[in-house]
Protein backbone atom coordinates (compact mmCIF):
# COMPACT_ATOMS: atom_id res chain seq x y z
CA UNK A 1 0.00 0.00 0.00
CA UNK A 2 2.95 2.27 0.51
CA UNK A 3 3.78 2.39 -3.17
CA UNK A 4 2.55 5.53 -4.83
CA UNK A 5 -0.53 5.06 -6.98
CA UNK A 6 -1.53 7.77 -9.42
CA UNK A 7 -5.07 8.52 -10.52
CA UNK A 8 -6.71 9.88 -13.66
CA UNK A 9 -10.33 10.46 -14.54
CA UNK A 10 -10.42 11.02 -18.31
CA UNK A 11 -13.29 13.12 -19.68
CA UNK A 12 -14.08 11.00 -22.72
CA UNK A 13 -13.15 7.80 -24.51
CA UNK A 14 -10.64 9.52 -26.76
CA UNK A 15 -8.76 10.99 -23.82
CA UNK A 16 -8.94 7.64 -22.00
CA UNK A 17 -7.47 5.69 -24.92
CA UNK A 18 -4.72 8.28 -25.51
CA UNK A 19 -3.90 8.10 -21.84
CA UNK A 20 -3.82 4.30 -21.62
CA UNK A 21 -1.70 4.21 -24.78
CA UNK A 22 0.82 6.66 -23.32
CA UNK A 23 1.19 4.95 -19.93
CA UNK A 24 3.38 2.02 -18.96
CA UNK A 25 2.14 -1.37 -17.97
CA UNK A 26 0.80 -1.37 -14.45
CA UNK A 27 -2.02 0.92 -15.51
CA UNK A 28 -5.40 -0.47 -14.54
CA UNK A 29 -8.87 0.61 -15.55
CA UNK A 30 -11.53 0.85 -12.88
CA UNK A 31 -15.28 1.31 -13.31
CA UNK A 32 -17.54 -0.48 -10.81
CA UNK A 33 -14.58 -1.73 -8.80
CA UNK A 34 -16.13 -5.11 -8.01
CA UNK A 35 -13.32 -7.08 -9.63
CA UNK A 36 -10.34 -4.82 -9.03
CA UNK A 37 -10.91 -3.54 -5.50
CA UNK A 38 -10.61 -6.90 -3.68
CA UNK A 39 -7.24 -7.39 -5.38
CA UNK A 40 -6.11 -3.91 -4.34
CA UNK A 41 -7.42 -4.34 -0.78
CA UNK A 42 -5.50 -7.58 -0.38
CA UNK A 43 -2.33 -6.30 -2.08
CA UNK A 44 -2.57 -8.88 -4.86
CA UNK A 45 -2.49 -6.15 -7.49
CA UNK A 46 -0.58 -2.92 -7.15
CA UNK A 47 -1.41 -0.63 -10.06
CA UNK A 48 0.93 2.23 -10.84
CA UNK A 49 -1.96 4.25 -12.26
CA UNK A 50 -5.70 3.89 -11.74
CA UNK A 51 -7.66 5.14 -14.72
CA UNK A 52 -11.21 5.76 -13.57
CA UNK A 53 -13.50 5.31 -16.58
CA UNK A 54 -16.72 5.36 -14.56
CA UNK A 55 -17.68 8.84 -15.75
CA UNK A 56 -17.27 8.36 -19.51
CA UNK A 57 -20.58 8.91 -21.27
CA UNK A 58 -19.68 6.96 -24.43
CA UNK A 59 -19.34 3.81 -22.32
CA UNK A 60 -22.84 4.13 -20.87
CA UNK A 61 -26.37 3.48 -22.07
CA UNK A 62 -28.23 0.90 -24.13
CA UNK A 63 -29.47 1.60 -27.63
CA UNK A 64 -31.08 -0.40 -30.39
CA UNK A 65 -31.28 0.02 -34.14
CA UNK A 66 -32.68 -2.27 -36.81
CA UNK A 67 -30.53 -5.29 -36.24
CA UNK A 68 -28.43 -4.80 -33.13
CA UNK A 69 -28.50 -3.85 -29.50
CA UNK A 70 -25.52 -1.78 -28.34
CA UNK A 71 -24.77 -2.01 -24.62
CA UNK A 72 -22.30 0.38 -23.00
CA UNK A 73 -19.49 -1.36 -21.08
CA UNK A 74 -20.46 0.54 -17.91
CA UNK A 75 -23.98 -0.94 -17.85
CA UNK A 76 -24.45 -2.60 -14.46
CA UNK A 77 -26.09 -6.01 -14.08
CA UNK A 78 -29.17 -4.60 -12.32
CA UNK A 79 -29.81 -2.24 -15.26
CA UNK A 80 -29.14 -5.00 -17.77
CA UNK A 81 -31.86 -6.98 -16.04
CA UNK A 82 -34.40 -4.14 -15.81
CA UNK A 83 -33.81 -2.39 -19.14
CA UNK A 84 -36.89 -2.68 -21.39
CA UNK A 85 -34.90 -3.22 -24.59
CA UNK A 86 -32.75 -5.95 -23.08
CA UNK A 87 -35.72 -7.69 -21.46
CA UNK A 88 -37.65 -7.71 -24.73
CA UNK A 89 -34.91 -8.31 -27.29
CA UNK A 90 -32.29 -10.20 -25.25
CA UNK A 91 -34.22 -11.96 -22.46
CA UNK A 92 -31.43 -14.54 -22.09
CA UNK A 93 -28.96 -11.79 -21.19
CA UNK A 94 -31.44 -10.11 -18.83
CA UNK A 95 -31.88 -13.43 -17.01
CA UNK A 96 -28.13 -14.14 -16.78
CA UNK A 97 -27.57 -10.64 -15.34
CA UNK A 98 -30.13 -11.38 -12.61
CA UNK A 99 -28.20 -14.53 -11.69
CA UNK A 100 -24.88 -12.76 -11.08
CA UNK A 101 -23.78 -13.69 -7.54
CA UNK A 102 -22.62 -11.56 -4.65
CA UNK A 103 -26.03 -10.05 -3.99
CA UNK A 104 -27.90 -7.01 -5.25
CA UNK A 105 -25.06 -4.73 -4.15
CA UNK A 106 -22.76 -6.38 -6.66
CA UNK A 107 -25.41 -6.28 -9.39
CA UNK A 108 -25.80 -2.54 -8.68
CA UNK A 109 -22.09 -1.85 -9.22
CA UNK A 110 -20.64 -4.63 -11.36
CA UNK A 111 -20.55 -3.80 -15.07
CA UNK A 112 -20.95 -5.93 -18.19
CA UNK A 113 -17.52 -4.76 -19.38
CA UNK A 114 -15.85 -5.66 -16.10
CA UNK A 115 -17.55 -9.05 -16.05
CA UNK A 116 -16.10 -9.82 -19.48
CA UNK A 117 -12.54 -8.57 -18.99
CA UNK A 118 -12.29 -10.22 -15.56
CA UNK A 119 -12.19 -13.54 -17.46
CA UNK A 120 -13.28 -15.28 -14.27
CA UNK A 121 -14.24 -18.87 -15.10
CA UNK A 122 -17.21 -18.81 -12.69
CA UNK A 123 -18.89 -15.64 -14.01
CA UNK A 124 -22.21 -15.57 -15.84
CA UNK A 125 -22.10 -13.07 -18.65
CA UNK A 126 -19.57 -14.52 -21.09
CA UNK A 127 -21.25 -17.93 -21.62
CA UNK A 128 -24.49 -16.08 -22.34
CA UNK A 129 -22.87 -13.63 -24.74
CA UNK A 130 -21.16 -16.49 -26.56
CA UNK A 131 -24.51 -18.23 -27.01
CA UNK A 132 -25.83 -14.94 -28.42
CA UNK A 133 -22.82 -14.67 -30.76
CA UNK A 134 -21.98 -11.22 -29.40
CA UNK A 135 -19.37 -8.77 -30.61
CA UNK A 136 -17.44 -6.24 -28.58
CA UNK A 137 -16.18 -2.83 -29.59
CA UNK A 138 -12.78 -1.88 -28.30
CA UNK A 139 -11.05 1.44 -28.50
CA UNK A 140 -7.36 2.31 -28.47
CA UNK A 141 -5.29 5.24 -29.70
CA UNK A 142 -5.84 4.06 -33.31
CA UNK A 143 -9.60 4.08 -33.01
CA UNK A 144 -12.52 1.72 -32.55
CA UNK A 145 -12.67 -1.84 -33.80
CA UNK A 146 -15.25 -4.56 -33.55
CA UNK A 147 -14.32 -8.15 -32.67
CA UNK A 148 -16.35 -11.31 -32.25
CA UNK A 149 -16.31 -12.08 -28.51
CA UNK A 150 -15.47 -15.72 -29.20
CA UNK A 151 -12.22 -14.57 -30.85
CA UNK A 152 -11.28 -12.43 -27.89
CA UNK A 153 -11.42 -15.18 -25.30
CA UNK A 154 -9.37 -17.99 -26.76
CA UNK A 155 -6.99 -17.97 -23.80
CA UNK A 156 -7.55 -17.39 -20.06
CA UNK A 157 -6.28 -13.80 -20.37
CA UNK A 158 -8.66 -11.59 -22.35
CA UNK A 159 -7.25 -10.79 -25.78
CA UNK A 160 -7.68 -7.04 -25.54
CA UNK A 161 -4.04 -6.17 -25.00
CA UNK A 162 -2.77 -3.58 -22.55
CA UNK A 163 -3.87 -0.47 -24.43
CA UNK A 164 -7.44 -1.16 -25.57
CA UNK A 165 -10.61 -0.29 -23.69
CA UNK A 166 -13.69 -2.45 -24.10
CA UNK A 167 -16.30 0.19 -24.91
CA UNK A 168 -19.52 -1.55 -25.99
CA UNK A 169 -21.09 -4.97 -26.36
CA UNK A 170 -23.03 -5.53 -29.58
CA UNK A 171 -25.67 -8.24 -29.80
CA UNK A 172 -28.26 -9.09 -32.45
CA UNK A 173 -31.75 -9.46 -30.91
CA UNK A 174 -32.89 -13.00 -30.17
CA UNK A 175 -35.31 -14.65 -32.56
CA UNK A 176 -38.91 -13.83 -31.55
CA UNK A 177 -40.06 -17.41 -31.89
CA UNK A 178 -36.93 -19.02 -30.43
CA UNK A 179 -36.68 -20.27 -26.87
CA UNK A 180 -33.92 -19.41 -24.41
CA UNK A 181 -32.79 -20.34 -20.93
CA UNK A 182 -29.98 -19.72 -18.49
CA UNK A 183 -29.47 -22.43 -15.88
CA UNK A 184 -27.10 -21.88 -13.00
CA UNK A 185 -26.39 -24.41 -10.31
CA UNK A 186 -25.27 -22.77 -7.07
CA UNK A 187 -25.35 -23.63 -3.40
CA UNK A 188 -26.95 -20.33 -2.36
CA UNK A 189 -28.28 -17.26 -4.10
CA UNK A 190 -25.18 -15.20 -3.42
CA UNK A 191 -22.69 -17.95 -4.26
CA UNK A 192 -20.51 -18.58 -7.27
CA UNK A 193 -21.90 -21.04 -9.77
CA UNK A 194 -20.94 -24.70 -9.73
CA UNK A 195 -21.98 -24.99 -13.37
CA UNK A 196 -24.01 -22.83 -15.73
CA UNK A 197 -25.43 -23.15 -19.21
CA UNK A 198 -26.99 -20.75 -21.69
CA UNK A 199 -29.20 -22.27 -24.38
CA UNK A 200 -31.11 -21.08 -27.45
CA UNK A 201 -33.47 -23.38 -29.34
CA UNK A 202 -35.76 -22.93 -32.32
CA UNK A 203 -38.38 -25.50 -33.33
CA UNK A 204 -39.76 -26.40 -36.75
CA UNK A 205 -43.46 -26.74 -37.65
CA UNK A 206 -43.67 -30.22 -36.20
CA UNK A 207 -42.03 -29.11 -32.92
CA UNK A 208 -38.71 -30.73 -33.71
CA UNK A 209 -35.44 -28.99 -32.96
CA UNK A 210 -34.49 -26.74 -35.83
CA UNK A 211 -31.48 -24.97 -34.35
CA UNK A 212 -29.71 -25.33 -31.04
CA UNK A 213 -26.97 -23.45 -29.20
CA UNK A 214 -25.62 -24.34 -25.80
CA UNK A 215 -22.65 -22.81 -24.01
CA UNK A 216 -21.45 -24.18 -20.68
CA UNK A 217 -19.68 -22.10 -18.03
CA UNK A 218 -18.10 -22.40 -14.58
CA UNK A 219 -16.81 -25.95 -15.18
CA UNK A 220 -13.55 -25.25 -17.00
CA UNK A 221 -11.09 -22.40 -17.29
CA UNK A 222 -12.85 -21.12 -20.41
CA UNK A 223 -16.54 -21.31 -21.35
CA UNK A 224 -17.28 -24.21 -23.63
CA UNK A 225 -19.43 -23.75 -26.72
CA UNK A 226 -20.99 -27.20 -27.16
CA UNK A 227 -23.35 -26.11 -29.97
CA UNK A 228 -21.52 -28.05 -32.67
CA UNK A 229 -21.44 -31.19 -30.56
CA UNK A 230 -25.22 -31.33 -30.11
CA UNK A 231 -26.17 -30.73 -33.75
CA UNK A 232 -27.29 -34.38 -34.00
CA UNK A 233 -30.37 -33.35 -31.99
CA UNK A 234 -31.59 -31.29 -34.96
CA UNK A 235 -34.67 -32.90 -36.47
CA UNK A 236 -35.43 -34.65 -33.17
CA UNK A 237 -38.32 -33.98 -30.81
CA UNK A 238 -37.42 -33.15 -27.23
CA UNK A 239 -37.82 -36.40 -25.33
CA UNK A 240 -35.88 -38.47 -22.83
CA UNK A 241 -33.54 -39.79 -25.51
CA UNK A 242 -32.68 -36.30 -26.83
CA UNK A 243 -32.28 -34.98 -23.31
CA UNK A 244 -29.88 -37.80 -22.41
CA UNK A 245 -27.92 -37.18 -25.60
CA UNK A 246 -27.50 -33.49 -24.70
CA UNK A 247 -26.54 -34.27 -21.11
CA UNK A 248 -23.99 -36.95 -22.03
CA UNK A 249 -22.48 -34.97 -24.89
CA UNK A 250 -22.06 -31.81 -22.82
CA UNK A 251 -20.55 -33.64 -19.85
CA UNK A 252 -18.10 -35.46 -22.11
CA UNK A 253 -17.15 -32.17 -23.75
CA UNK A 254 -15.59 -31.02 -20.46
CA UNK A 255 -12.16 -32.58 -20.85
CA UNK A 256 -10.37 -30.46 -18.25
CA UNK A 257 -12.89 -29.75 -15.50
CA UNK A 258 -12.20 -27.28 -12.69
CA UNK A 259 -11.82 -28.66 -9.20
CA UNK A 260 -12.31 -26.03 -6.50
CA UNK A 261 -14.57 -24.92 -3.62
CA UNK A 262 -17.54 -25.20 -5.99
CA UNK A 263 -16.99 -28.93 -6.40
CA UNK A 264 -14.46 -31.48 -7.52
CA UNK A 265 -13.71 -32.36 -11.12
CA UNK A 266 -15.94 -35.41 -11.60
CA UNK A 267 -18.90 -33.60 -10.05
CA UNK A 268 -18.38 -30.48 -12.16
CA UNK A 269 -18.24 -32.58 -15.30
CA UNK A 270 -21.47 -34.35 -14.38
CA UNK A 271 -23.17 -31.06 -13.50
CA UNK A 272 -22.11 -29.53 -16.83
CA UNK A 273 -24.32 -32.14 -18.45
CA UNK A 274 -27.16 -31.52 -16.01
CA UNK A 275 -27.30 -27.74 -16.45
CA UNK A 276 -27.00 -28.11 -20.24
CA UNK A 277 -29.91 -30.55 -20.29
CA UNK A 278 -32.03 -28.30 -18.05
CA UNK A 279 -31.21 -25.22 -20.13
CA UNK A 280 -32.10 -26.87 -23.44
CA UNK A 281 -35.27 -28.35 -21.90
CA UNK A 282 -36.38 -24.93 -20.65
CA UNK A 283 -35.42 -23.25 -23.94
CA UNK A 284 -37.43 -25.66 -26.07
CA UNK A 285 -40.45 -25.19 -23.77
CA UNK A 286 -40.27 -21.45 -24.45
CA UNK A 287 -39.84 -21.89 -28.21
CA UNK A 288 -42.84 -21.51 -30.51
CA UNK A 289 -43.18 -23.93 -33.38
CA UNK B 1 -3.33 14.74 -30.21
CA UNK B 2 -0.68 14.31 -27.54
CA UNK B 3 -1.59 14.03 -23.97
CA UNK B 4 0.01 15.90 -21.07
CA UNK B 5 0.52 13.20 -18.45
CA UNK B 6 1.66 15.67 -15.81
CA UNK B 7 -1.58 17.51 -16.15
CA UNK B 8 -3.90 14.53 -16.10
CA UNK B 9 -2.26 12.27 -13.45
CA UNK B 10 -2.93 13.06 -9.82
CA UNK B 11 -1.21 11.96 -6.58
CA UNK B 12 -4.33 12.54 -4.54
CA UNK B 13 -7.99 12.99 -5.33
CA UNK B 14 -10.14 15.84 -4.11
CA UNK B 15 -13.34 13.97 -3.33
CA UNK B 16 -16.50 16.00 -3.06
CA UNK B 17 -19.69 14.14 -2.23
CA UNK B 18 -22.69 14.20 0.04
CA UNK B 19 -22.78 11.87 3.04
CA UNK B 20 -26.16 11.57 4.77
CA UNK B 21 -27.23 14.84 3.23
CA UNK B 22 -24.15 16.75 4.34
CA UNK B 23 -21.73 18.09 1.75
CA UNK B 24 -18.21 16.86 2.40
CA UNK B 25 -14.83 17.37 0.81
CA UNK B 26 -11.58 15.50 1.43
CA UNK B 27 -8.19 14.93 -0.12
CA UNK B 28 -7.73 11.16 -0.40
CA UNK B 29 -5.19 8.67 -1.76
CA UNK B 30 -6.36 7.27 -5.13
CA UNK B 31 -6.77 3.62 -4.07
CA UNK B 32 -8.85 4.45 -0.97
CA UNK B 33 -12.02 2.40 -0.72
CA UNK B 34 -15.31 4.10 0.08
CA UNK B 35 -15.31 2.07 3.32
CA UNK B 36 -11.97 3.50 4.47
CA UNK B 37 -13.08 6.98 3.44
CA UNK B 38 -16.21 6.69 5.58
CA UNK B 39 -14.57 5.08 8.59
CA UNK B 40 -11.16 6.77 8.65
CA UNK B 41 -11.74 10.16 7.00
CA UNK B 42 -15.34 10.79 8.00
CA UNK B 43 -15.03 8.97 11.34
CA UNK B 44 -18.35 7.27 10.70
CA UNK B 45 -17.89 3.75 11.99
CA UNK B 46 -21.44 2.48 11.56
CA UNK B 47 -20.43 1.04 8.20
CA UNK B 48 -18.69 -2.16 9.24
CA UNK B 49 -15.59 -3.73 7.80
CA UNK B 50 -15.92 -7.46 7.27
CA UNK B 51 -14.13 -9.17 4.44
CA UNK B 52 -12.75 -6.36 2.23
CA UNK B 53 -13.49 -8.61 -0.75
CA UNK B 54 -17.15 -7.86 -1.49
CA UNK B 55 -18.55 -11.06 -0.04
CA UNK B 56 -20.05 -10.30 3.37
CA UNK B 57 -22.09 -7.12 2.87
CA UNK B 58 -21.36 -5.67 6.34
CA UNK B 59 -20.20 -2.46 4.62
CA UNK B 60 -23.37 -1.96 2.56
CA UNK B 61 -24.26 1.69 1.94
CA UNK B 62 -26.55 3.47 -0.53
CA UNK B 63 -25.00 5.35 -3.46
CA UNK B 64 -27.64 7.45 -5.20
CA UNK B 65 -30.24 5.27 -3.49
CA UNK B 66 -28.78 1.96 -4.61
CA UNK B 67 -26.97 -0.50 -2.35
CA UNK B 68 -23.24 -0.98 -2.80
CA UNK B 69 -20.50 -2.71 -0.87
CA UNK B 70 -18.29 0.17 0.28
CA UNK B 71 -15.17 -2.01 0.59
CA UNK B 72 -15.14 -2.73 -3.15
CA UNK B 73 -16.15 0.75 -4.24
CA UNK B 74 -13.34 3.13 -5.12
CA UNK B 75 -13.99 6.26 -3.09
CA UNK B 76 -12.80 8.46 -5.96
CA UNK B 77 -15.58 7.06 -8.14
CA UNK B 78 -18.36 8.47 -5.94
CA UNK B 79 -17.39 12.00 -6.95
CA UNK B 80 -20.44 14.30 -6.50
CA UNK B 81 -22.66 11.36 -5.51
CA UNK B 82 -25.12 11.04 -2.65
CA UNK B 83 -24.11 8.48 -0.02
CA UNK B 84 -26.34 7.19 2.78
CA UNK B 85 -24.82 5.17 5.63
CA UNK B 86 -26.52 3.59 8.64
CA UNK B 87 -25.94 6.88 10.49
CA UNK B 88 -28.26 8.56 8.01
CA UNK B 89 -31.12 6.06 8.08
CA UNK B 90 -32.85 7.15 11.29
CA UNK B 91 -34.32 10.53 12.18
CA UNK B 92 -32.04 13.43 13.11
CA UNK B 93 -33.43 13.19 16.68
CA UNK B 94 -31.98 9.68 17.00
CA UNK B 95 -35.32 7.98 16.39
CA UNK B 96 -35.12 4.62 14.60
CA UNK B 97 -36.48 4.34 11.08
CA UNK B 98 -39.29 1.80 10.51
CA UNK B 99 -36.79 -0.74 9.15
CA UNK B 100 -34.47 -0.28 12.13
CA UNK B 101 -37.41 -0.53 14.53
CA UNK B 102 -38.52 -3.78 12.88
CA UNK B 103 -35.01 -5.24 13.28
CA UNK B 104 -35.11 -4.19 16.95
CA UNK B 105 -38.59 -5.62 17.56
CA UNK B 106 -37.92 -8.93 15.78
CA UNK B 107 -34.33 -9.35 17.05
CA UNK B 108 -33.12 -9.19 13.47
CA UNK B 109 -29.54 -9.39 14.69
CA UNK B 110 -27.57 -10.88 17.57
CA UNK B 111 -23.98 -9.65 17.61
CA UNK B 112 -24.93 -6.74 15.37
CA UNK B 113 -21.99 -6.89 13.01
CA UNK B 114 -24.08 -7.48 9.88
CA UNK B 115 -26.98 -5.28 11.03
CA UNK B 116 -26.09 -1.96 9.34
CA UNK B 117 -25.65 -3.69 6.01
CA UNK B 118 -28.79 -5.77 6.42
CA UNK B 119 -30.84 -2.66 7.25
CA UNK B 120 -29.65 -0.76 4.17
CA UNK B 121 -30.27 -3.76 1.93
CA UNK B 122 -33.81 -4.08 3.27
CA UNK B 123 -34.32 -0.33 2.79
CA UNK B 124 -33.48 -0.68 -0.90
CA UNK B 125 -35.56 -3.83 -1.32
CA UNK B 126 -38.64 -2.14 0.19
CA UNK B 127 -38.20 0.89 -2.04
CA UNK B 128 -38.59 -1.46 -5.00
CA UNK B 129 -41.12 -3.88 -3.56
CA UNK B 130 -43.21 -3.13 -0.49
CA UNK B 131 -44.87 -6.57 -0.46
CA UNK B 132 -42.00 -9.04 -0.79
CA UNK B 133 -42.50 -12.78 -0.36
CA UNK B 134 -40.13 -14.64 1.96
CA UNK B 135 -38.34 -15.97 -1.10
CA UNK B 136 -37.88 -12.42 -2.41
CA UNK B 137 -36.57 -11.30 0.98
CA UNK B 138 -34.07 -14.17 1.06
CA UNK B 139 -32.93 -13.35 -2.45
CA UNK B 140 -32.61 -9.65 -1.56
CA UNK B 141 -30.31 -10.36 1.40
CA UNK B 142 -28.19 -12.92 -0.47
CA UNK B 143 -25.26 -10.50 -0.49
CA UNK B 144 -25.33 -10.00 3.29
CA UNK B 145 -23.84 -12.71 5.48
CA UNK B 146 -24.97 -13.24 9.07
CA UNK B 147 -23.19 -15.76 11.26
CA UNK B 148 -25.57 -15.55 14.26
CA UNK B 149 -29.24 -15.62 13.41
CA UNK B 150 -29.53 -18.28 10.74
CA UNK B 151 -31.42 -15.50 8.88
CA UNK B 152 -34.85 -16.48 10.28
CA UNK B 153 -35.18 -13.36 12.41
CA UNK B 154 -33.74 -11.20 9.63
CA UNK B 155 -36.47 -12.42 7.30
CA UNK B 156 -39.07 -11.79 10.04
CA UNK B 157 -37.73 -8.27 10.54
CA UNK B 158 -37.86 -7.55 6.81
CA UNK B 159 -41.42 -8.88 6.67
CA UNK B 160 -42.43 -6.69 9.62
CA UNK B 161 -40.74 -3.66 8.08
CA UNK B 162 -42.65 -4.26 4.84
CA UNK B 163 -45.95 -4.37 6.75
CA UNK B 164 -45.17 -1.07 8.50
CA UNK B 165 -44.13 0.52 5.26
CA UNK B 166 -47.36 -0.55 3.55
CA UNK B 167 -49.38 0.81 6.47
CA UNK B 168 -47.57 4.13 6.35
CA UNK B 169 -47.95 4.20 2.57
CA UNK B 170 -51.69 3.46 2.80
CA UNK B 171 -52.36 5.79 5.69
Amino acid sequence: MSRRILYARPRDLDEASQLVGALDTGTMLVAGGQELMPHINYGRLAPSVLVDISGIGELAGISIDADEVSIGALTVHADLNSDRTVRRRLPLLAEAAAQVGGGRQVRNRGTIGGNIVAMHPLYDIVPTLLALDAFVETCDADGVRRIRLAELIQTPGHGLGATAILSRVIVAPQSESGGWAYEKLKISDGAYGTANAAALVTLDNSERINAIKVVIGAVAELPLDASNLVQASIGEAWNERTAEFVERTCAEAVTEPLSDEQGEAAYRRAMAGVVARRAVAAAQRRARA
Amino acid sequence: MTIDLDEILEDTVLLQCRVNGRRTEAEILPATSLLDFLRNEQRMTGTHMGCMSGHCGACTVLIEGRTAKACVTLAASVQRKDIVTIEGVGGSDGALSPVQQAFWDETGFQCGYCAPGMVLTVVEMLNENSAPTDAEIRRAIAGNLCRCTGYQSVVRAARAAAAVKRELGDG
